[in-house]
C-alpha cells in the first residue's frame, strides 16, 4: 500500500511538469486553433536554454529567467514568421507546419549541443532524498512540483485578472467579438506562442534536471498529446488533471504492467491509454463538443 | 486534360486511354528505358540514391492514398512498413519461404495491421484520427516490434539477412543494381496500380469522402467500409516498401522505422502536392537528392567550420523542415502544381494563356 502512494504521489510530481507543458498546448490551440506538434522540441530548446545560461555560471534562477527572456522573445519569432501567416489554412498545413518546426528546431538542438546526455553540474538539487510519513523522494520532485504548481497559480491568475489574459480568453470564446471591441487578435496569438514556450521550457529544465538532457527529452513533450486529449483539447482545467493523470498512470503501469512485459510500458502506456478514451470520449472530459453540418 | 488540335476519339476507350498521343507515348518509353538503363552507365553512388528514391516513393505511396485521396491524416504509417519489413524478413529467415511469397504474406499482414488501426476512423476524425495513428506508431514499433519482434530467436536488437539470404527463384538479389531493378519494377507496378484503381468505383469513393465524408455518406458511399479499405490499401503498399527495403540493407531494426520516418513521409507528400501520384515521386526525389547535394556543398566549408559535416544529419533533418515550412507558406500546392504550370506553359506558348 505504501508502494501505491508512493508511486501516486511521485506521479502527480512528474505529472505536474506535463500539466505545465499541456497547459502551454491549449493555450496556442485555444487562441489561435493550431494544433501544436512542435511541443516536445519546445521544451528541448528551452531546457537546453536554461542549462546554457547555468554552465555559463549563472546561478539557477537567474538562468532560468534568462531562459524564460529567450523562449518569450523565441516565442514571438517563431509566431510572426511562420504561424501569423498561416492563419484559416486547412488543419493539415497548419499541423505539418508545427511537424516542420519540430523538425528544424530538434536539428537544431542536435547540430548546436549534440547528442550525449548532459547533466546540469554542479546539481542544482541535493542529490539526497527526502524523507517524509516514512516515503522517499528525490528533491528534485518536490521542487518540481512546488515550481509547477507556483507556475500554474502564476497562470491561472494571468489568464482571470491580467489585461492580457483576459484578452486572450476573449479571443478564443469568440474572435470577431474581441476584435471589435480592440483586442488585437495577432497579439494575442504573439502571446499565446510566447507563454508556450515560456512554459514548456520550464518543464524542460525540471525535466532535465531529473535524468540530465538529452535529446529524447523532447519525447517526453510528446506526451502532453496524450494529456490534452484526455483532458478536451481547449479545456485549462482538462489539461492539468491530464497531465497529472498521465503522469500517475506511466508510474502505475511501469510498475504492476511492467514486471509482466519486461520495461516499454512507461512510454506506450499514455498512447494505449489515450486510444481507449477516443473511442469512449472522443471529446475528452471536458472538450467541447462539435456538431457537424454539411 | 490538354490536347493538341485534330485529336479525335473513336471509341471510349481510346478516350479513357493513359497515353493518347504519339508525344506522350514517345515520352513514356524514354523514360521506362532511362530507368531501365540507369545502372549501365551510372556509378554504384547514383544507383544507390536512386535506390533509396525508390523506396521513399513506395513508402509515401501509402501516406499519399490516405491522406491525398482519402483525407485520412497519418502520422504513423512506418509502423505498417514495419510490419511488412519484418513479416518478409522472418518469413525468409524461419518459416523458409521463398522471397516474393513472404513478400506477399508481409503485405497481407501490413494491411490488416493498418486496417486495424484504422477502425477508430468509423468514430473519430481529423486531429483525434491523427493522435491513434501516432498511438499505432508506437504501440507498433517502439513496443511489440522492439520488445517483442527483434527477440524472436534470441536475437537482441536486429534481424541480419547476410547477402544470398534473399532470392526471387534462385537469383540472389545481393547488390545495389539488382535491389535498383526489384524497387523501380515494384514501384512502376504500384504507381500503376494506384493510378487505376483511383479511376475506379473505389478510388471515387476515397476521393468523395477525402472532400466531403458527410455528404459522401447522403450520397450512398458507404463510409467506414471505405476508410477502412484505404487503410488496408495504404497498409499494403507500406509492406511492399518494407519488404523491397530489407534486402538492400541486409538487416532490419526497430530505428529505421522511428515516428520520425512517419513524419518525413507526410513532408515528402506535402512537398510533393497532396492528391498527385506526379507529386510522390518528385517529393521523393525532391527530398533525397537535396540533402545529397547538400552533402556536396558543405564538404568545402567542413575546412572552416567541421561540424557541419560530422553533423551532417542534423544539418539534413533541419533543411528538411524548412522545406516543408517554406513549402507550406510559399508552395502549398506542392511540386506537382509548378510541374503542371511549367508544362502549360511550353503548351500555350508563345501566348500567355
Amino acid at each position: 500500500m505504501a508502494i501505491l502512494v508512493e508511486l501516486v504521489l511521485s506521479g502527480i510530481m512528474v505529472g505536474s511538469i506535463y500539466a505545465l507543458v499541456a497547459l502551454g498546448w491549449t493555450l496556442i490551440y485555444k487562441c489561435s486553433g493550431v494544433l501544436n506538434l512542435a511541443m516536445g522540441e519546445l521544451t528541448l530548446v528551452g531546457a537546453y536554454l536554461s542549462l546554457t545560461y547555468y554552465h555559463w555560471g549563472f546561478p539557477f534562477p537567474v538562468a532560468l529567467i534568462a531562459m524564460l527572456i529567450t523562449g518569450f522573445i523565441l516565442g514571438l519569432v517563431t509566431e510572426r514568421l511562420v504561424l501569423r501567416r498561416m492563419i484559416g489554412e486547412p488543419i493539415l498545413a497548419v499541423i505539418m507546419i508545427t511537424a516542420g518546426l519540430s523538425f528544424f528546431f530538434r536539428a537544431l538542438v542536435g547540430f548546436v549541443w549534440g547528442t550525449d546526455t548532459v547533466v546540469f553540474t554542479p546539481p542544482v538539487f541535493p542529490r539526497e532524498p527526502v524523507r517524509f510519513f516514512g516515503m522517499v523522494f528525490a528533491e528534485i520532485y518536490l521542487w518540481s512540483f512546488v515550481a509547477a504548481i507556483a507556475m500554474l497559480v502564476i497562470f491561472v491568475w494571468f489568464f482571470q485578472r491580467s489585461r492580457w489574459g483576459l484578452s486572450m480568453q476573449a479571443t478564443a470564446d469568440d474572435e470577431m467579438a474581441a476584435l471589435s471591441l480592440g483586442v488585437s487578435a495577432k497579439w494575442v496569438y504573439a502571446l499565446a506562442w510566447a507563454i508556450a514556450f515560456m512554459a514548456a521550457g520550464v518543464g524542460g529544465t525540471l525535466l532535465g534536471n531529473i535524468n540530465g538532457l538529452n535529446i529524447s527529452v523532447g519525447y517526453l513533450g510528446l506526451l502532453v498529446l496524450p494529456a490534452v486529449v484526455l483532458g478536451g483539447l481547449n479545456s485549462v482545467p482538462g489539461a492539468i488533471v491530464g497531465g497529472l493523470a498521465i503522469g500517475i498512470l506511466q508510474n502505475l503501469s511501469d510498475a504492476y504492467v511492467g514486471k509482466l512485459t519486461g520495461g516499454g510500458v512507461k512510454e506506450i502506456a499514455p498512447f494505449v491509454f489515450m486510444v481507449i478514451i477516443l473511442l469512449f470520449r472522443p471529446y475528452g472530459l471536458w472538450g467541447w463538443v462539435r456538431i457537424e453540418r454539411v | 486534360m490538354y490536347l493538341p488540335a485534330g485529336i479525335y476519339h473513336e471509341t471510349y476507350a481510346a478516350s479513357h486511354a493513359w497515353w493518347q498521343t504519339n508525344f506522350v507515348r514517345a515520352k513514356m518509353a524514354l523514360l521506362v528505358a532511362l530507368v531501365a538503363t540507369l545502372p549501365l552507365y551510372a556509378s554504384l553512388y547514383v544507383v544507390s540514391v536512386a535506390n533509396i528514391t525508390l523506396y521513399t516513393i513506395l513508402s509515401a505511396l501509402g501516406v499519399q492514398l490516405l491522406i491525398g485521396y482519402c483525407g485520412q491524416i497519418t502520422l504513423g504509417h512506418a509502423a505498417f512498413i514495419a510490419v511488412g519489413a519484418y513479416a518478409t524478413a522472418m518469413g525468409v529467415l524461419f518459416w523458409g519461404l521463398p522471397y516474393p511469397v513472404a513478400m506477399a504474406v508481409g503485405c497481407l499482414l501490413a494491411g490488416l495491421w493498418s486496417a486495424l488501426f484504422g477502425l477508430p476512423s468509423a468514430r473519430i476524425k481529423g486531429f483525434y484520427m491523427i493522435m491513434t495513428t501516432m498511438a499505432a506508431q508506437f504501440i507498433t514499433v517502439d513496443f511489440i516490434i522492439t520488445k517483442y519482434v527483434s527477440r524472436v530467436g534470441g536475437r537482441e536488437h536486429y534481424f541480419s539477412l547476410p547477402p544470398g539470404t534473399i532470392t526471387i527463384g534462385g537469383w540472389p538479389v545481393d547488390s545495389e543494381v539488382k535491389v535498383y531493378y526489384l524497387a523501380s519494377a515494384l514501384t512502376l507496378l504500384s504507381l500503376a496500380g494506384m493510378a487505376n484503381l483511383l479511376r475506379t468505383r473505389v478510388g471515387r469513393a476515397w476521393i468523395a469522402i477525402r472532400d466531403n465524408d458527410i455528404a459522401a455518406e447522403a450520397l450512398g458511399v458507404n463510409v467506414v467500409y471505405y476508410k477502412l479499405l484505404a487503410f488496408f490499401a495504404a497498409g499494403v503498399l507500406g509492406g511492399v516498401a518494407g519488404a523491397v527495403w530489407i534486402p538492400s540493407l541486409f538487416f532490419v531494426s526497430p530505428e529505421h522505422f522511428q515516428l520520425s520516418w512517419s513524419v518525413w513521409l507526410v513532408g515528402v507528400v506535402l512537398i510533393g502536392g497532396l492528391g498527385s501520384l506526379h507529386g510522390v515521386v518528385f517529393g521523393a526525389i525532391f527530398v533525397t537528392v537535396i540533402p545529397e547535394l547538400l552533402k556536396f556543398a558543405v564538404i568545402p566549408l567542413s575546412g572552416v567550420y567541421p561540424a557541419l559535416t560530422e553533423r551532417f544529419l542534423y544539418v539534413k533533418e533541419a533543411a528538411f523542415g524548412l522545406a516543408i515550412i517554406l513549402f507550406l507558406l510559399y508552395e502549398p500546392r506542392g511540386l506537382a502544381y509548378r510541374w503542371q504550370q511549367v508544362k502549360n506553359y511550353f503548351n500555350l506558348w508563345p501566348f500567355a494563356y
